[in-house]
């Protein structure tokens, strides 16, 4: 244990005089979450107040627009009201961006009304992506006109309007506000989590593998007088601590975006700071783990195979996306914790983690986990050992 | 005390050295060293001569445990290179001349860093290191960074780093390799030095002038066999060419033959 501990130590002070092992353990995931939550939530911010607040164009036939519905829009000081004399010239309007609405009552709407029948009105828009508010604004003018309609129609039948109301549904959902926090970004922080281990475990695997048989200092170090799977042992500790630190990191950079932002409704911000509670964090770190523990095995399997920095950059590469996808598969929507999904190593974690943001993960089905991750990163331990014990491969 | 018994070393071949032995594809190992015996002693030189892949840095590597032998044995100090080599490895002190060094480290914790693997008691390291270093001048630049060194710098902290330990035997394969005049100086004088203490002292070479400042007992190599084996002073009087060269280019023409 003490050589393993000397090997660990001197391994550790190594990698963290490295600057491109700092860069990876620490900035990379560290920025993310600070940046995608606090640039995403202003400029969505800025962009939802701007729709909201904008003096929208809406254009109307001059001739055949109800007085009663061009008095509502008159009323309000968000709209400006531009007549037009046809249906064409005012799709043409929107379609060039000129108006952000056009409204055409048919000619028939009014008898149509009178006559207890359904009215005819186009409503002309070009909806995308923030547009959609501004199309919202103008949907709820004319869903307030036809209530006005439908409450006279009732009026003059001498009819109670709340007779439209057949069902009166209490709506009671239990669905905790983690557990619908978690429906949005339960899947995307694992997927972030096991990214960032994977990213910060790359580097140090390489370096003190590959990069020390091709700087030649392995072949001193093996002169020593310790054991192959000590010096393993010391050199793994470190690949994982820097895969760790890295998730770690991330959860650290997460606390922080969050932080920064100040719109965030006072339930959604408790919500989120309640999953960064130190219970959870601490369930969260001890899954990533094992994970890491496997990562750090395959990583230092594949760099010890290599010849040198470059081929273990490109032995590895490929296989972020054996990460990737798994990582990925646990964002789709009914992917849940099973008996089956928890031996699935990448999405078991995936899906772990989202069950525990969530606060619905079975325990036995986290236990499942923690038991085949365990037996996974022992076995690529395992594996890796008999790697760095065989000369042909140490001495390719 | 080196002990090398009939040893051999079989490699398998890769399949790109398959490919590059066009003239014998049937070939799956190659024979890296084949029944070399010799003897090294305590208190001299024992020098390995040939070309470049005649097996003589094969055969260190399996004195220094780093490869295993095929068949045969080794033993130095009196303990079996395969059943007991964290015991071997105590006794050996191991300089290439390719060898780098954690240029993220500084002298002094590069040394205190071996001394850990080799498990010495922190006031003997201090001992020890003290001598080194003021041997070597090492002590101006202790706490900078290796990678910031001078060769030279770099190449006495690689010896102090090799003697830490206060080995028994030394093995140096090629140490002057890319080296310029004053620190192969420095390593020549760093082997004598290491004979006239008592140590066993095993260098690898294919430069002539070495072998005639430092041999005290000479093996010459070709395709991993040993083809000459004895004193140097004897190797010198039984010399039927002019120069040590000379008799060394015969010596392998007639190993061909």
């Amino acid at each position: 244990m003490k050589m393993i501990m000397t090997i660990f130590r001197k391994e550790l002070l190594d990698s963290l005089r490295d600057r491109r092992t700092l860069v990876t353990m620490v900035v990379v995931p560290l920025l993310p979450f600070p940046l995608l939550i606090g640039i995403s939530s202003r400029v969505t911010m800025s962009q939802i107040k701007k729709a909201q607040e904008k003096v929208l164009r809406v254009g109307v036939l001059a001739t055949q627009t109800p007085l009663n519905f061009r008095s509502m829009l008159a009323g309000r000081e968000d709209i400006r009201i531009i007549d037009l004399p046809t249906l064409d010239e005012g799709t043409a309007l929107v379609q060039s961006d000129s108006l952000d609405a056009f409204i055409a009552f048919d000619p028939a709407f009014e008898r149509a009304v009178t006559e207890l029948r359904s009215g005819g009105v186009t409503h002309v828009f070009k909806a995308a992506e923030r547009r959609e508010i501004e199309t919202d604004r103008v949907r709820k003018i004319i869903d307030a006109y036809a209530a006005t309609l439908r409450e006279a129609r009732f009026k003059r039948m001498n009819l109670d309007a709340s007779i439209i109301n057949t069902l009166n549904v209490n709506e009671q959902n239990l669905a905790s506000p983690k557990e619908r926090i978690a429906e949005v970004i339960g899947g995307f922080l694992p997927y972030l989590f096991i990214i960032f281990c994977y990213l910060g475990a790359i580097y140090p695997a390489i370096d003190l593998a590959a990069g020390e048989k091709e700087r030649g200092t392995l072949e001193t170090l093996l002169t020593a007088p310790v054991g192959r799977m000590q010096i393993l042992l010391g050199k793994f500790g470190v690949v994982t601590l820097t895969g760790i630190l890295s998730a770690g990191v991330s959860i650290f950079g997460l606390y922080i975006g969050i932080q920064q932002v100040r719109e965030i409704p006072p339930e959604l911000f408790q919500t989120i700071m309640s999953i960064l509670e130190l219970k959870s964090i601490v369930l969260l770190i001890s899954l990533l783990i094992p994970l890491t523990v496997f990562f750090a095995a395959g990583l230092l399997s594949l760099s010890i195979y290599a010849r040198s920095f470059k081929e273990a950059q490109s032995l590895i590469s490929p296989l972020m996306i054996v990460v990737i996808v798994p990582a990925f598969l646990g964002l789709l929507p009914g992917m849940t914790l099973t008996e089956v999904t928890a031996l699935i190593p990448i999405l078991n974690i995936s899906l772990a983690t989202k069950g525990i943001i969530a606060e619905t993960a079975s325990p036995w089905l986290i236990a499942e986990v923690f038991v085949s991750m365990i037996a996974l990163a022992a076995l690529s331990l395992y594996l890796c050992s008999k790697i760095f014990g065989r000369e042909s491969i140490v001495f390719r | 005390m080196i002990t090398v018994h009939n040893v051999s070393k079989t490699f398998k071949l890769s399949r790109e050295q398959k490919k590059e032995l066009s003239d014998d594809e049937a070939r799956k190992t190659v024979d890296a060293v084949s029944g070399v015996s010799f003897e090294c002693r305590p208190g001299r030189i024992f020098a390995l001569l040939g070309p470049n892949g005649a097996g003589k840095t094969t055969t260190l590597r399996l004195i220094a445990t780093l490869l295993k032998p095929s068949s045969g044995s080794i033993t130095v100090s009196g303990h079996d290179a395969v059943k007991e080599p964290l015991k071997v490895r105590a006794q050996i002190g191991f300089l290439t001349g390719t060898t780098k060094l954690y240029e993220r480290l500084t002298p002094n914790e590069l040394v205190k860093y071996y001394a850990d693997l080799h498990g010495m008691e922190p006031g003997h390291f201090q001992k020890r290191k003290e001598e080194i270093f003021s041997l070597l001048n090492v002590h101006d630049f202790a706490n900078r960074r290796i990678g910031k060194l001078s060769t030279g710098m770099k190449q006495k902290v690689s010896i102090a780093r090799t003697m830490i330990h206060d080995p028994a035997v030394v093995i140096f394969d090629e140490p002057t390799v890319g080296l310029d005049v004053i620190t192969s100086r420095s390593i020549i004088e760093l082997i004598r030095a290491s004979r006239d203490a008592g140590k066993t002292v095993i260098v690898s070479t294919h430069i002539m002038g070495e072998v005639s400042l430092l041999s005290d007992d000479l093996a010459i190599f070709h395709n991993g066999k040993l083809i000459y084996r004895g004193a140097y002073k004897e190797f010198q009087s039984h010399m039927r060419s002019d120069s040590l060269e000379e008799e060394f280019i015969r010596l392998l023409k007639e190993a061909r033959a």
